[in-house]
């Protein structure tokens, strides 16, 4: 008798367990968890800047900044049909109050156009005192994580002085941190309390074998007695009118309800900023030597503006090669140390069509992981090209991309 | 507390014996909780998942659909187990409790003290009453048939009116980034989850909003044919695993 029992628990245990496998883990920074040419060659951000690194709680600090949508969006990698500008926090540790793109605010996810220009701005609030190393990055449906270039925050202060205060339209103010957490906590009391009503009813008895010895010799009617009936009839009759009660009470009291808001964002491209025709620059081809970690790019220059005009930047998975002689530009800030050469860095006239080399070589390329890209089934490189006017300081951006040879 | 015996020929355990029955029965309760808190937990987070930890997935469509369905599995089997065998009417609600109990101390630990969120966001619904009727549905019909069909429906029919007190506050308006919005949108969109981007809820989305302001009642109803199908199923299930057949031979 008691090694049948037991042998049911454990079998049932058994199947029930097999229900076990991975509980969904949190997702960690992630900067290189992405294949390089997903990261260089989809979101490609520039001039990010944050407004201050050390704040305290409930201080506002924003981070914005520019991206553009690769013209050359890998062929492997689901259309940016819908995308969320997100924070890489470990948690809630800020919460955002505000996201522009565009200048319009958005709640919601947005379908991006490859080859568009966007400005985006997040508006943040501490709310839980450390340093955190923090980047904007957006979620790119079934594709992954693309990270733009992170900084360090300090906040400081108490995390008990946080407040979150919320108006709703009835003109109520609530504050997010607890609004209905009591009530909440109350209803599960509530039925918790019925339900060890209900289990302590029939515990409280003898329980397993008395009463598979009982049910197996016919007993059965002193195993649920008239008092018993009683009970589970009074439960199936009270249960539900309390549940339809208290509904019509919750239903009478919020009266405005509405349904949670689904929708998807479309904010239109800005006018272009990349690629925007005065000054173009094609890469034509790139090599990437293994030995020097450097990728050399054939690129071929025709300004068509007015000034003559000098390369000033490259810039791809938030690693910008800086061109020397130009100190005074950067794209990020602070800027890398990384450097550009160019084997000819005369300007270009305006008019000129010029095939200039252009070497990116820094230890980057493999501490980024950026290197794997030689054995990726999409082995193109891509990025952002800077040119300056020489006079007046204009800026022209190319999205350049190109297959890549190794070099061994 | 002893059981009245009347007629039949057994008579209750005394002394050290009953003692001993009564210990078993502890035992056995004690081990029953928790490897239901551990399962039956973990079973829900992996198929309801997302519509029970966020605030902001409680939607009229998907939530009051998938919860009862994905949760009246456990109930079903276990009740099998005690009722067959037992006579004891109280495997949906054992199971939901325990299922319960694991949910908060999730929903604390992991969620609130090691993630940062606010426990508001992550309350979790509760599917006690249903629980509760299909107990009692089961004990005075003893029918399998019929706990299936009413005490089915009633599990997957009573849970968004159950909830609604817990959760109608959050679907306030607010008026957010020139869009109005509910708090539970609002707490999706301020308190940041980087592997929760918002265009993976699936919420208010199918063919059920034909009767436009009616979506949650068609979507309990759906739940409720479904329920008493799974019901069924899952009874067989727990009957099967809780048979004797094979431990005859050892
Ligand atoms: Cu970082």
């Amino acid at each position: 008798m008691k090694i049948k029992i037991t042998q049911w628990v454990y079998t049932l245990g058994l199947i029930i367990l097999g229900f076990g496998g991975p509980v969904q883990t949190a997702l960690a920074h992630g900067e290189k968890a992405l294949e390089p040419f997903i990261r260089m060659r989809t979101i490609q951000w520039y001039d990010v800047a944050w407004s201050k690194q050390q704040f305290k709680v409930n201080e506002e600090v924003a981070v914005s900044g520019r991206f553009h949508v690769a013209e050359d969006w890998p062929v492997s990698v689901p259309k940016p049909e819908a995308a969320f500008l997100n924070v890489s926090t470990p948690g809630p540790v800020l919460i955002r109050t505000e996201r522009w793109l565009n200048g319009k605010p958005w709640v919601n996810s947005v379908a991006l156009q490859p080859g568009g220009d966007y400005e985006f701005k997040i508006v943040l609030k501490g709310r839980l005192p450390g340093r955190y190393h923090i980047h904007p990055f957006f979620n790119l449906k079934d594709a992954g994580q693309v990270m733009g270039p992170g900084a360090w925050l300090d906040i400081s202060g108490n995390a008990g002085d946080f407040s979150n205060g919320v108006k709703t339209l009835n003109g109520e103010i609530v504050d997010m941190e607890s609004v209905g957490l009591l009530n909440g906590i109350g209803w599960h009391l509530f039925w918790g309390a019925l339900a060890t009503g209900w289990l302590l009813w029939w515990v409280r008895r003898p329980l397993f074998i008395s009463r598979y010895r009982m049910l197996q010799a016919g007993m059965e009617e002193v195993l649920i007695t008239p008092t018993d009936r009683l009970i589970a009839k009074a439960v199936l009759v009270a249960v539900p009118v309390i549940v339809l009660a208290v509904n019509a009470v919750a239903v009478n009291r919020y009266p405005n309800a509405i349904p949670l808001q689904a929708s998807l964002d479309r904010i239109l491209p800005l006018p272009a900023l990349v690629n925007a025709g005065q000054v173009d620059a094609e890469a034509i081809k790139a090599e990437y030597s293994v030995a020097k970690r450097a990728m050399v790019f054939t690129v071929r220059i025709d300004n068509r503006s007015d000034k003559p005009v000098r390369i000033g930047e490259f810039n791809t998975a938030n690693v910008g090669f800086i061109n020397p002689e130009l100190p005074a530009v950067s794209s990020q800030a602070p800027a890398t140390a990384a450097v550009l050469k160019l084997d000819d860095d005369t300007p270009v006239r305006p008019g000129e069509t010029r095939t200039v080399t252009v070497t990116a070589q820094d230890a980057s390329w493999e501490a980024e992981k950026l290197d794997g890209l030689i054995n990726d089934a999409d082995s193109r490189v891509g990025g952002l090209l800077f040119l300056y006017a020489s006079e007046g300081g204009e800026r022209y951006i190319s999205s350049v991309s190109a297959a890549v040879i190794p070099k061994f | 507390m002893s059981l009245p015996v009347t007629t039949q020929s057994i008579k209750p355990y005394t002394g050290e014996k009953a003692r001993l029955v009564r210990a078993y029965d502890y035992l056995i309760l004690v081990l029953a909780l928790f490897l239901f808190i551990g399962s039956f937990h973990l079973h829900f987070a992996l198929t309801v998942g997302d519509w029970d930890f966020w605030v902001d997935w409680k939607d009229r469509q998907w939530w009051p659909l998938v919860t009862p369905l994905m949760g009246i599995t456990f109930p079903a089997a276990v009740q099998a187990v005690l009722w067959d065998k037992f006579r004891l009417p109280l495997g949906a609600t054992l199971c939901v409790t325990a299922l319960l109990i694991g949910t908060w101390i999730t929903r604390i630990f992991a969620y609130h003290y090691w993630n940062f969120f606010p426990v508001n966001m992550v309350l979790p619904a509760t599917m006690l009453p249903g629980a509760l009727v299909l107990d009692a549905m089961l004990m005075l019909s003893n029918s399998l048939t019929i706990t299936a069909i009413a005490g089915g429906s009633a599990f997957a029919l009573l849970f968004y009116p159950s909830n609604w007190p817990i959760f109608a506050l959050f679907h306030q308006p607010v008026e957010y980034a020139n869009a109005q919005l509910t708090l539970a949108d609002l707490f999706g969109f301020q308190y940041i989850r980087t592997g929760m981007p918002e265009y993976l809820r699936i919420i208010e989305r199918g063919t059920l909003r034909t009767y436009g302001q009616y979506a949650a009642p068609l979507a309990a109803f759906c739940s409720a044919l479904l329920c008493t199908l799974m019901y069924a199923l899952w009874w067989y299930i727990g009957k099967w695993f809780a048979t004797t057949r094979y431990l005859s031979k050892i």
